[in-house]
């Protein structure tokens, strides 16, 4: 998944360097979401999750 | 009056483009630091060190956009939405490590003596900082005199935008190499270790 993010994240920054500016921000678009999802998945999951129970009250 | 403004006009522009040169290569000098870090130390980067990383190569789109199109703004508007990811996954990992606890140390070494989730946060203030001073010094965009800059400014961006795409596609790849297809929990590169 993170593979993802990144591949997404590249393509943006190619199509913008060669100056496709919707498809570069389009590509950004998909890349955010992606590293929006993994970030959640990585707060909240039960088995792999970062959590932190000395902030929870 | 108007010719006073016409005068400083350009100033303003050239001195706006500066500080976003500034701030591309500051991002650039961080994320290249992270690499050899990275390559030369051993430091393999965690889940969210990744997603820091991330967050500012998502800078560095914004600003080489708003670098390109003097038009708009947008590019910057992308930059500070990235500065704002960056501030919240940097403050969300420094307070994980705050607390010490059994078979989780604190990620990566100190630099200066402040750990690296800490210098993202720095990062992601300093960003977001950047962004409000040049709105508030230089304005609304200047379309006809931005494109009057000098070659040398064009070519010094073709050049930062090119280098940030180069050391992207090397994270990439080191992306790929380190975490396979998975959310990236290894402690080293997932396809140069053995089969068991």
């Amino acid at each position: 998944m993170m593979a993802a993010v990144f591949a997404a994240l590249l393509v943006a920054l190619a199509f913008e360097f060669a100056g496709y500016g919707r498809i570069a921000v389009a590509c950004l678009l998909l890349s955010f979401g992606l590293g929006t999802w993994l970030f959640l998945w990585e707060i909240y999951s039960a088995d792999y999750g970062f959590r932190m129970p000395w902030l929870e009250l | 009056m108007s010719g006073m403004a016409q005068v400083d006009m350009p100033v303003a522009a050239t001195l706006d483009r500066l500080l976003l040169m500034a701030m591309l290569i500051a991002l650039a000098a961080v994320l290249t630091a992270a690499m050899v870090m990275q390559y030369a130390f051993g430091e393999i980067p965690c889940p969210l060190c990744l997603l820091q990383r991330y967050a500012m190569f998502g800078c560095c789109f914004g600003i080489v956009m708003q670098l390109r199109s003097p038009d708009s703004e947008r590019g910057a508007g992308v930059g500070a939405i990235f500065a704002v990811v960056l501030l919240v996954i940097s403050v969300r990992q420094t307070l994980l490590d705050l607390f010490p606890r059994p078979g989780h140390a604190y990620v990566g070494s100190a630099v200066f003596g402040i750990h690296m989730p800490v210098w993202s946060v720095f990062i992601a203030v300093a960003l977001l900082a950047g962004f409000a001073v040049r709105l508030a010094l230089f304005g609304a965009p200047r379309p006809s005199v931005l494109s009057a800059l000098s070659p040398m400014m064009s070519r010094l961006t073709y050049s930062l935008a090119l280098y940030v795409l180069l050391i992207c596609a090397i994270n990439f790849v080191s992306v790929v190499v380190q975490c396979g297809v998975g959310e990236c929990h290894t402690t080293g590169y997932v396809l140069l270790s053995s089969p068991h």
